[in-house]
């Protein structure tokens, strides 16, 4: 079964971790006009002419507790993948793959998918090398199938691993993967790959020295981790791209776990950037700019940050044959859809980091760019009258006994949310629906049903998130099939909405078995339209992409899907002279 | 009075064993599982691997059975690994510990040294200026909470002035050698070891303070006075050494407190210490190193305590216990 993976990007509460390819967008915002464009240009101040060497110096505010992927379910370890670990297949912004530790991206013209859809090659480039100079070759590969898929052991793999069902090295360079069922995600694999010379077994466990800090083939190589404190990353004297790469001699990653300490350590210049940014930071460092303080701030076109949802429960307390008395009502969801001041949100809180967004897929294969519809609070009234929800004496509505009345709930501790989870309760007071906020920690949201987690077990009226930036839409629509709604014969299964509908199921379905790109999509767009049109769950902006470093760190790529957290970028850091 | 210690020494075991039991069955109360850091929604562990991982770490044994496992291993000194990075729980301890006890080690010292001085001064110059004035910076410092404090210096010092580093124990760029060592790591320290003295001078100065104003109007004070005993002498060799026996009783009663640390100073400075590490393992419900913890801070708390109860008897002879 494929999990969904989530990632409440914005949270850093959340050590819950996202995959990068499919979730786990630091959240970044537009820049200031008076910022300084490094991003789809691709340009690099001033070229070869940086002073070589210098250590970088980042703050991470959440430290994982292994820093292999494979082996973590939290953001921290990401960080490997930005400096240590290199992924076969690069991922640009709008989602599109390019090849990098591959030779080619196989497809079905150049022969590297079957027709059948079920076998797929894999070719690695040629002179690829692990920092410990030994070879990269399909063993690792095959070797990285079979660590994901070894019960014994403790990798926790993305779920493409599940389909495979055999794999045969060909050649030194070649590996032949045979799937189970057509697996359009097949380019979602090898973000990592294991070396198999430093493992005695495939049933690898927590505490092997490799899941704590792996070894890659990447411009830097993890050279010590006092815990709690700092990881120490250092130049591969044997990077396999480029004799002159990495120009940094090291990073040392600083752990602040005070995300305020870290975003005012950086304002003063005491980090070259941080591990990550939120929206709510953006601005702050767009005000500090203003102020004198030194930043670049950059921004990504063709990427949206992710999406924050207002999450609308169907059924009634989890209850899959019983309709939410309020929220059941397609009247009431037309209605706060309208009644949002989604502008005041963008231009007050966050000061104009953030733009509009109206469809299910907003990012990656199969996107649509719907913009939600505007704010008009007389046209909201006028749908709650017409469906029968009158205004009670104390200003909320009434419907056959039933108060428009429901909980509203977000993860404790963010500022930023708490002030536009005030405009949106006055937004839906002005139109006569009440709206109680009653923020939890973020265990409490997204825990599973066994544990009592409030969206799991369907315990909510609405919730908010983020979520849903992805490259491949599949993992993401998966979410609001019916297959995965939690129950009692289902408690693992997940559910932002415990909806239901037939037609989405198939196409979803569709979408997730299908291999042909332009049926994919059309399946993706077909699934989108039904859920906007059902209005399942509300979006009130995407925050633009963005990033924001010290200006002494230059040659600061942006454009790809993870920005600046990947080696393709990592690798041509270099600190300025000055 | 020996029968009185060995008696003491031995009611220690039992309390420790109930301090225990309490410890291990208050984790299991708490909502979500050890597993919750791993399982749930998010997580990309299925269900059979959770499963798979609850075996192996024994969760699905009876409570009594898993304390009983948990206390035989932690008395054959295998006291397992953290549920969140595999490591040794002991490992992960004595790696935070040193970072620790220099932070409160120091703090400490600071604390109890200026607390002798200002009250002292403040007893033996008893409503002057200087006893009104240190008054109010005491009462003052009890009432500043730490992380406001703490933020503020950080912003004059560190971000306003640029004196002093924000974070960590050294500097992050260059690694310095020999004394330019000793001297950025002096640096670092300056501002949470102030803020950690902040609230204990506060505390202690009173104590001193009010201590020593009983001591000094003893009887014996003034017969030492009018023996011809130079001042000093009098207030230094028979007030504060007789003023200080509850003083030092309530310094070792703040042993424990070296130990774990101070979160919030901690967190604001970016210093892995061992209160982090303990909030941090709670978050995760990293069970193993929790316990540890615990275990190590009730026996620091009772064996300070006897520590404390023996050391009064011993230093003042008026004390005898049967």
């Amino acid at each position: 079964m494929h999990r969904h993976q989530h990632y409440e990007q914005d949270h850093r509460q959340d050590h819950r971790k996202g995959r990068r390819r499919r979730a786990g967008r630091p959240l970044r915002a537009v820049a200031p006009g008076a910022a300084v464009l490094l991003a789809a240009a691709g340009c690099s101040s001033g070229g070869s002419g940086e002073a070589a060497g210098g250590t970088a110096v980042i703050a991470l505010i959440q430290e994982p507790g292994v820093l292999s992927p494979m082996f973590s379910s939290q953001s921290g370890s990401e960080l490997t993948e930005a400096f240590v670990v290199e992924p076969m297949f690069l991922t640009r912004p709008d989602g599109e793959q390019e090849p990098y530790l591959a030779e080619e991206v196989p497809t079905e013209e150049n022969g590297g998918v079957s027709e059948d859809g079920l076998t797929v090659t894999y070719t690695l480039r040629e002179g690829v090398t692990w920092s410990d100079g030994e070879p990269l070759t399909a063993e690792d590969l095959a070797f990285t199938v079979d660590v994901a898929q070894d019960p014994d052991g403790a990798a926790l793999p993305d779920p493409e691993y599940a389909s495979v069902e055999s794999t045969e090295v060909v050649d030194e360079q070649t590996l032949e993967v045979t799937m189970s069922d057509p697996q359009p995600g097949y380019l979602q694999l090898f973000q990592q790959i294991l070396p198999e010379h430093e493992f005695d077994s495939t049933a690898v466990q927590a505490d092997d020295p490799q899941a704590r800090m792996p070894l890659g083939t990447g411009p830097f190589v993890l050279a010590d981790w006092a815990s709690g404190d700092q990881i120490t990353l250092e130049r591969n004297e044997a990077y396999w791209r480029d004799p002159e790469l990495p120009r940094l001699d090291g990073i040392n990653v600083k752990i602040v776990p005070e995300a305020q300490t870290a975003l005012s350590g950086f304002i003063n210049g005491d980090y070259d950037t941080v591990f990550f940014f939120t929206a709510g930071d953006l601005a702050e460092i767009g005000e500090a700019q203003a102020d004198g303080a030194q930043a670049e701030i950059a921004t990504v076109p063709d990427m949206v940050g992710s999406v924050e949802w207002l999450w609308l429960n169907h059924s009634d307390g989890g209850d899959p044959d019983t309709p939410h008395p309020v929220l059941g009502d397609p009247a009431v969801r037309e209605a706060i859809d309208r009644g949002i001041d989604r502008e005041a949100i963008i231009d007050d809180v966050l000061k104009g980091y953030g733009t509009l967004s109206g469809s299910l897929v907003y990012s990656g294969i199969g996107a649509s760019e719907l913009e939600p519809p505007g704010h008009d609070p007389d046209a909201a009234r006028r749908v709650l009258e017409e469906a029968g929800w009158e205004l009670g004496s104390d200003g909320v509505r009434e419907k056959g006994g039933e108060r428009a009345s429901l909980r509203f709930q977000t993860i404790s501790g963010d500022q930023t949310r708490a002030l536009y989870q005030q405009i949106i309760q006055q937004d839906m007071k002005d139109i006569g629906i009440e709206l109680n906020i009653e923020n939890v920690p973020s265990n409490r949201l997204f825990d599973s049903r066994d544990e009592g987690g409030l969206l799991a077990s369907g315990d909510f009226d609405i919730a908010m998130s983020r979520d849903g930036l992805f490259p491949d839409p599949a993992i993401w629509l998966e979410v609001f099939a019916s297959r995965t709604i939690p129950s009692e014969e289902n408690p693992a299964g997940f559910s932002y909405s415990h909806w239901s509908n037939e037609e989405y199921d198939e196409l979803e379905q569709t979408a997730a078995t299908t291999i042909d790109p332009e049926e994919r999509v059309e399946a993706v767009r077909e699934a989108d339209r039904i859920f906007t049109e059902e209005r399942v769950a509300i979006p009130i902006y995407a925050s633009a992409a963005g990033y924001a470093w010290n200006p002494t760190l230059t040659n600061v790529e942006t454009d790809y899907w993870d920005g600046i957290w990947t080696p393709a970028s990592s690798a041509e850091w270099a600190l300025s002279a000055e | 009075m020996t029968s009185y210690r060995i008696r003491r020494c031995l009611q220690a075991v039992p309390l420790l064993l109930g301090i225990s039991v309490i410890v291990f069955a208050l984790l299991q109360m708490t909502p979500g599982g050890p597993m919750a850091a791993g399982e749930g929604a998010q997580s990309q562990a299925s269900a059979e691997q959770i499963a798979r991982l609850r075996g192996r770490y024994g969760l699905d044994d009876p409570l009594w059975m898993q304390y009983l496992k948990w206390l035989g291993g932690i008395l054959t000194g295998d006291w397992g690994a953290s549920f969140n990075t595999g490591r040794p729980v002991v490992e992960v301890i004595t790696e935070r510990l040193p970072t620790t006890l220099l932070l409160t080690g120091l703090s400490f010292g600071l604390s109890v040294l200026l607390a002798l001085v200002v009250g002292v001064t403040a007893a033996v110059r008893h409503r002057t200026l200087f006893d009104y004035v240190s008054t109010g910076l005491a009462f003052a410092g009890l009432a500043m909470p730490s992380f406001w404090f703490g933020l503020m210096l950080l912003f004059v010092f560190s971000y306003s002035l640029d004196w002093l580093p924000s974070s960590g124990l050294a500097d992050l760029r260059f690694r310095h050698e020999g004394f330019a060592a000793f001297l950025d790591r002096a640096e670092h320290l300056v501002l949470p070891v102030a803020v950690l003295s902040l609230v204990s001078v506060a505390s202690l100065t009173r104590y001193v303070r009010s201590s020593m104003l009983d001591v000094l109007g003893q009887d014996y004070i003034r017969t030492a006075r009018g023996n011809g005993l130079p001042e000093r002498t009098v207030v230094l060799g028979h007030g504060l050494r007789n003023a200080s026996i509850p003083v030092v009783t309530v310094a070792v009663l703040a042993i424990p407190e070296l130990f774990l640390g101070a979160v919030i100073t901690e967190t604001i400075f970016g210093l892995p210490g061992m209160g982090r590490l303990f909030v941090e393992s709670a978050e995760l419900r990293d069970y193993p190193v929790l316990l540890g913890i615990l275990l190590i801070a009730s026996v620091l708390v009772v064996s300070a305590n006897l520590l404390a109860d023996i050391l009064y008897g011993r230093l003042d002879p008026r004390i005898s216990y049967e």
